[in-house]
């Protein structure tokens, strides 16, 4: 067996009184792992732990078979996408990228070129010399992948990557994560869809108040899917006219409107995606902004789960 | 299938840039953006005070509307334009816009990073978290130098030659100004960077401590001044103000009236112990702080 790229031995965090993480013991091989879990399960927590920014209360971790607190030189082969919509704003996306790749000691030649490598890999590179405050949330999602991925890591960690973005753009970032664990890199990616996690991988860790649950392939609980409606929430030019072409599927059991969006359940979420992404390539339905997930979807599964 | 068809081999890491080049890159990153800052645009307002000032005083004289001729402590004084700057230098520049500066940039030297989120990406390469913040700190001071010392040359030229003052006699003063006021800036900067790492808080933290403690302990008698920067800033101020102007005499006497002032070598060595005292706890509360960003 290959050596693990995650090894946590009885980690534990926790907040003062609040337990974030509560005695994981996990390895994580080569490849594309899924950290699956609702909000509030400990998966910001466990990603952060993994990539240095949080210290453990108890226990330890290792990535790339190094511990990482406090470890700056084990972020040559890191990279990270944090969850969080933050940004220099008024920068360009081609400077914000540069300037941070110039902190693994890049020229200002070598930094510029690659981040364009990395912008154009996430398909920015048309909006490099835009101001990121100007950019959508899909491209600021993409522009957050670029930094990530620009020093080529061998391992990628990355907290909700797919959370805002539109269906195109989603397809290209889950072919962008599969190529690179097709390369030979390593990627860790969270989220609570598990629509999103299937797509990628079928190794899995299914995470719940703060405890790892289940690890291993997703198709365990996969059927449990099907007994749950799965709620996607749709930001459109157009959502009443977006809603009377998907409603005619047998598929979608509900519509309901909001100011600019419609949430609609389905059962079978690969079929409802897989037309949801045409859609949008075709422009069939209409411009479709954003697609999200609401949480609800994986907690229904996991209150199954833990009853 | 996910799963890799090879997994890489693993690459040996490169060497680390070494702490200085750190620094620079950081500094790099850092410096546009405090410098277009909306902090820097408010600052800019507050350095440009003095010269408003400045401007208004050429008006008063040049319409003979100020005379030379005065009364202070009930004995008659002259004043001339070298010594109205060297107040101004203390007045406006050490005592208000030089702490103030301090405050609002050292303080967020790494809050700010917190409060946008953004610390991430800066704690997540492999540069050393102390670069990070030293890094930012000569951000601030070359952002605030370019501040301050472009208002204090103007009011200078307004200002010197005013009453009877040369400007060819007075410019060996600007010079030590300038290095007066770029010590109190690294100094300032040094220690708020600590308060930054250390408080919820700092703003007002910082803000309390300038214009509520400082004030407040330099005027009583005791050893508690030594807990300020004034108190040092002050044992330079003889060195940096005119030496032969009525009125710097009558505020000298004062000064030393409170014993409150310190000689040049120890003001000196009290500021190099705090900048540099300050900005290496602050550099090691950072290297083991961990920050946890609100969601």
């Amino acid at each position: 067996m290959s050596a693990p790229v995650v090894a946590a031995d009885h980690l534990s965090k926790w907040y003062g009184q609040v337990i974030g993480l509560n005695d994981v013991s996990v390895e994580v091989g080569p490849g594309i792992t899924g950290l699956l879990g609702p909000n509030g399960a400990g998966k910001s927590t466990l990603l952060k732990l993994i990539t240095g920014q949080l210290k453990p209360s108890k226990g330890g971790v290792a990535v790339l078979g190094e511990p990482v607190w406090d470890n700056p030189p084990l972020f040559f082969r890191l990279g990270v996408c944090p969850e969080q919509d933050a940004f220099y704003e008024r920068m360009t996306g081609l400077e914000w990228v540069t300037a941070l790749v110039r902190l693994n000691g890049l020229s200002e030649a070598e930094a510029a070129g690659a981040a364009r490598a990395a912008l154009e890999t996430v398909d920015l590179l048309g909006a490099a010399d835009r101001k990121i405050g100007a950019y959508s949330k899909g491209m600021r999602q993409r522009v957050k992948l670029a930094q990530a991925v620009a020093h080529d890591p061998e391992l990628l960690v990355l907290d909700e990557p797919l959370a805002g973005m539109d269906p195109i753009a989603r397809r290209k970032v889950i072919r962008l994560i599969k190529d690179r664990a097709a390369r030979g890199g390593s990627v860790l990616v969270s989220s609570h869809v598990l629509h999103e996690i299937e797509e990628m991988t079928a190794t899995i860790l299914l995470m719940h108040n703060g405890r790892i649950l289940a690890e291993g392939n997703i198709h365990t609980i996969r059927g449990l899917i099907d007994e749950h409606p799965h709620k996607v929430r749709i930001r459109a030019a157009d959502p009443r006219g977006l809603a009377r072409g998907l409603i005619v599927h047998d598929d979608v059991s509900s519509v309901q409107f909001e100011e600019d969006a419609v949430m609609l359940e389905t059962r079978r979420p690969d079929a409802f995606y897989g037309r949801l992404t045409e859609a949008a390539a075709t422009g069939a339905l209409g411009e479709i902004h954003e697609v999200s997930s609401p949480d609800d979807n994986l907690q229904a599964v996991f209150d199954y789960l833990v009853k | 299938m996910s799963s890799p068809r090879e997994p890489r081999p693993p690459r040996p890491t490169p060497t680390p840039p070494s702490f200085p080049a750190s620094v620079s890159r950081v500094y790099d990153l850092a410096f546009g953006r405090m410098l277009w800052s909306r902090r820097t645009v408010f600052m800019a307002l507050v350095v440009g005070g003095p010269v408003a000032v400045a401007l208004m005083l050429r008006v008063l004289v040049s319409t003979d509307l100020l005379d030379a001729a005065g009364v202070v402590d009930g004995r008659p004084v002259t004043v001339d334009g070298p010594t109205i700057f060297g107040l101004m230098v203390w007045g406006f520049y050490l005592s208000f816009s030089v702490p103030l500066l301090g405050v609002f940039y050292g303080t967020s030297l790494i809050a700010d990073e917190v409060e946008d989120k953004t610390v991430t990406y800066l704690f997540t390469r492999p540069v050393p978290r102390g670069a990070v913040l030293v890094g930012k700190y000569l951000a601030y001071l070359v952002c605030a130098g370019l501040l301050v010392l472009p208002s204090v040359m103007l009011v200078f030229f307004l200002v010197t030659p005013l009453l009877g003052g040369s400007i060819g006699a007075g410019f060996p003063d600007l010079l030590k100004d300038f290095a007066l006021l770029a010590a109190g800036l690294a100094v300032y900067g040094a220690l708020f960077a600590l308060v930054g790492a250390v408080f919820k808080r700092p703003l007002l933290t910082g803000l309390v401590f300038v214009f509520g403690w400082e004030p407040i302990v330099l005027v009583v008698p005791g050893y508690m001044k030594r807990f300020t920067v004034s108190y040092y800033l002050q044992g330079l101020v003889p060195h940096a103000l005119p030496r032969d102007g009525e009125v710097t005499g009558f505020l000298l006497e004062a000064l030393r009236a409170n014993e409150v002032l310190p000689s040049a070598a120890a003001g000196a060595a009290g500021l190099a112990v705090i900048a540099l005292g300050g900005l290496g706890l602050a550099v090691r509360l950072v290297r083991r702080r961990e920050y946890v960003l609100e969601q």
